[in-house]
């Protein structure tokens, strides 16, 4: 028998339903944050080697950065390690970047990030080459998912949620660089600079995975996230991406780029059309571009390589094939 | 090697092996990460008390002078819920999670805290992964087919209104087996108990072991973790004949071996122990791991104190040998 709670619950669940599959039709943004106008590089690079600094350094170049007596951030992609997946932002790309932000004057550069599917953070970076790494270069690694919580008011309400608790060494740094690893996702079709940022949310606070974001919708939590945690610059590691099952068992794919971007919709916009998708079918990139930063190319100046799609699309899940532009 | 018995800080082990020194070390240095509140931060660098680090350090803890444990057992105190939940660090919202299992488990022993741990039993035994909820199980067994698991073994959630996952399910199992009867209002605990085993259970990953709760997403398994396998095989310990049980320790066992993390390791040895695999060659292996005491988690440094001592840590998470 249907009881009114049921009913309740029910005629709940319908609405959500609704509003997570249907475009959004109204704004639910506190606050437009989009610059008049966005610039992104594409860089070539083949391969992870230590060339990876010098072609990083040119790139970054290319911005009119100022990074001097800054506290800087890195957050790259650091889920799980499963032998030969290409899951992670490459510790190579990270360690360049940090080496990048200390010669631009930075005052002191982090490596931090919660990994949302495994709880032990130590094992992670140990098996995918960050640990020593990080020691070697005297960086300093942060655990998201441990470090200290502030409650902290969204500015944005796609989610309906009001606030969350977030780490206090993503809301006092001074310069956010969102690094991740240019990757499908088969729940929310790209994971990119803006879906990267599901990191900072704390595993302490919200479990593993955090289980809490995808129930209030991934898409519309991501634009909550981006909106309350402004992403300063985005290098994404398009060096080998991952097409297919992602994020975690999906293909190898050689894509032989770095994308850096001074907005994170400008530089998504940008990663999708290099996976050979349509950026006004992503929801996120989409919705984004309303008042996070720009995904028209008409308010994108293009430094570097030009975007060429691909010849043939990224391989997605079915419910995602949508997305492809070709 | 075996030293003469000496006094480290102010612990006192009898014999001491290398182990047990190694302990002594550690326990002194969970000891000083004490915080005035009486409970213990995440991180070595915080002064933010929380409830997990604060659980862990209690039992791992909890042969040493009374007065450290009496605050840890007081800040517990203070901070349960009006609904009977613990929150995840004080100041949190009142909705409660999952650290409710350790921190009923850590009042144990204390006879002024029966009240609040049978409230946290209460609160437990009215938490369910949302999949419990016949709208969600129609949902997961029409439409949203892309995790496979059945909806019909549901367990505990991180956090009440999000679908059941291993760990939380895990501990929960744990805390509810210390329940001396079922009566009271906590009839339900055999039901629940028995419905969490069998979640469990069917959430295994393919080749044995368990991740977070996803054995196998859009026809792809996923890869196991040992800690979280680790953790489930403890709550496991009776039903050691199981198939999946037996795959998973063989699992656990050719994993650890490999294992060059402490917080993983530690939880392997105690799952390892408590389904009577040999264990001292990984305890050799954790020891020798550098720089233990200066681990800035402090979660994983109670953890690893507990598998350095195995017999006490498994009656206090209630496994039997």
């Amino acid at each position: 028998m249907l009881t009114r709670r049921d009913f309740f619950i029910c005629s709940a669940a319908l609405a959500a339903g609704t509003t997570v599959t249907a475009p959004f039709l109204l704004p639910k943004y506190h606050s437009d944050q989009r610059p008049k106008r966005s610039r992104v590089a594409i860089l070539n690079a083949q391969q992870y080697s230590q060339q990876l600094d010098q072609i990083l350094a040119a790139g970054l170049r290319l911005f009119p950065l100022d990074v001097r007596g800054k506290t800087v951030l890195l957050k790259p992609n650091l889920v799980d390690y499963i032998p030969g997946n290409t899951i992670n932002t490459h510790p190579l790309l990270v360690l360049a970047a940090a080496e990048s932000f200390r010669r631009l004057g930075a005052e002191s550069v982090l490596v931090a990030e919660g990994p949302g599917h495994q709880r032990d953070t130590q094992l992670v970076l140990s098996q995918s080459g960050y640990e020593q790494s990080l020691r070697d270069e005297r960086i300093r690694f942060i655990d998201l998912n441990r470090d200290q919580l502030i409650r902290t008011a969204l500015r944005a309400s796609y989610t309906g949620m009001r606030d969350l608790w977030l780490p206090r060494a993503v809301l006092e740094a001074d310069f956010l660089v969102s690094m991740p690893k240019i990757k499908t996702h088969h729940w929310s079709g790209v994971t990119l600079s803006m879906k990267n940022m599901f990191g900072v949310v704390p595993g302490a606070r919200y479990g593993w995975p955090k289980n809490i974001l995808h129930w209030k919708g991934i898409q519309e939590s991501i634009l909550d996230l981006c909106a309350t945690v402004p992403i300063h610059f985005v290098i994404a590691d398009g060096i080998v991406a991952m097409e297919g099952n992602g994020p975690l068992n999906g293909t190898a794919r050689l894509l032989g780029k770095i994308v850096l971007a001074d907005d994170p919709v400008a530089a998504d916009a940008t990663c999708a059309q290099l996976m050979g998708f349509d950026p006004g079918r992503i929801l996120h990139i989409r919705e984004g571009s309303r008042f996070l930063g720009n995904a028209s190319p008409a308010l994108i100046d293009l430094v570097g390589e030009t975007v060429n799609a691909p010849a043939t699309s990224f391989q997605v899940v079915p419910e995602f094939r949508h997305l492809r532009a070709l | 090697m075996l030293f003469d018995s000496k006094e480290i800080s102010h612990y006192k082990v009898p014999t001491m092996t290398t182990d047990s020194l190694v302990l002594s070390a550690l326990l002194a240095e969970l000891a000083l990460r004490q915080l005035p509140c009486g409970g213990w931060a995440a991180l070595a660098s915080s002064s933010q008390p929380a409830i997990e680090p604060t659980c862990y350090s209690a039992l791992a803890l909890g042969s040493v002078p009374a007065g450290d444990i009496e605050r840890a057992q007081d800040f517990l105190l203070h901070t349960q819920n009006p609904n009977g939940s613990w929150p995840v660090f004080p100041g949190d919202d009142q909705e409660g999670g999952w650290v409710t299992s350790l921190a009923v488990m850590v009042l144990r022993e204390v006879m002024p805290a029966i009240p609040a741990r049978l409230q946290g039993f209460h609160w437990l035994l009215n938490c369910a992964g949302k999949e419990s909820n016949w709208f969600w199980k129609w949902k997961f067994r029409t439409a949203d087919r892309h995790v496979r698991f059945d909806p019909d073994k549901y367990g505990w959630p991180w956090f009440p209104d999000t679908v059941s996952w291993v760990v939380p399910t895990a501990f929960a199992v744990l805390a509810l087996n210390q329940i001396p009867c079922s009566c009271g209002g906590l009839e339900q605990v055999t039901h629940r108990v028995n419905r969490g085993i069998e979640m469990l259970i069917d959430r295994a990953c393919p080749g044995g072991g368990w991740n977070a709760g996803n054995g196998v997403v859009y026809g792809s398994a996923l890869a196991p973790h040992a800690d979280d396998t680790a953790i489930a095989l403890l709550a496991l310990r009776d039903r050691a004949k199981e198939p999946v049980v037996q795959g998973s320790v063989d699992y656990l066992e050719r994993v650890a071996a490999t294992l060059t993390a402490p917080w993983s390791l530690a939880w392997a040895i105690l799952a390892l122990t408590a389904h009577r695999r040999p264990t001292t060659s990984l305890s050799s292996s954790l020891v020798a791991l550098p720089d233990l005491s200066s681990i800035e988690d402090t979660s994983t440094l109670a953890v690893v104190c507990l598998a350095l001592d195995q017999p006490r840590a498994l009656q206090a998470f209630g496994v039997t040998l």
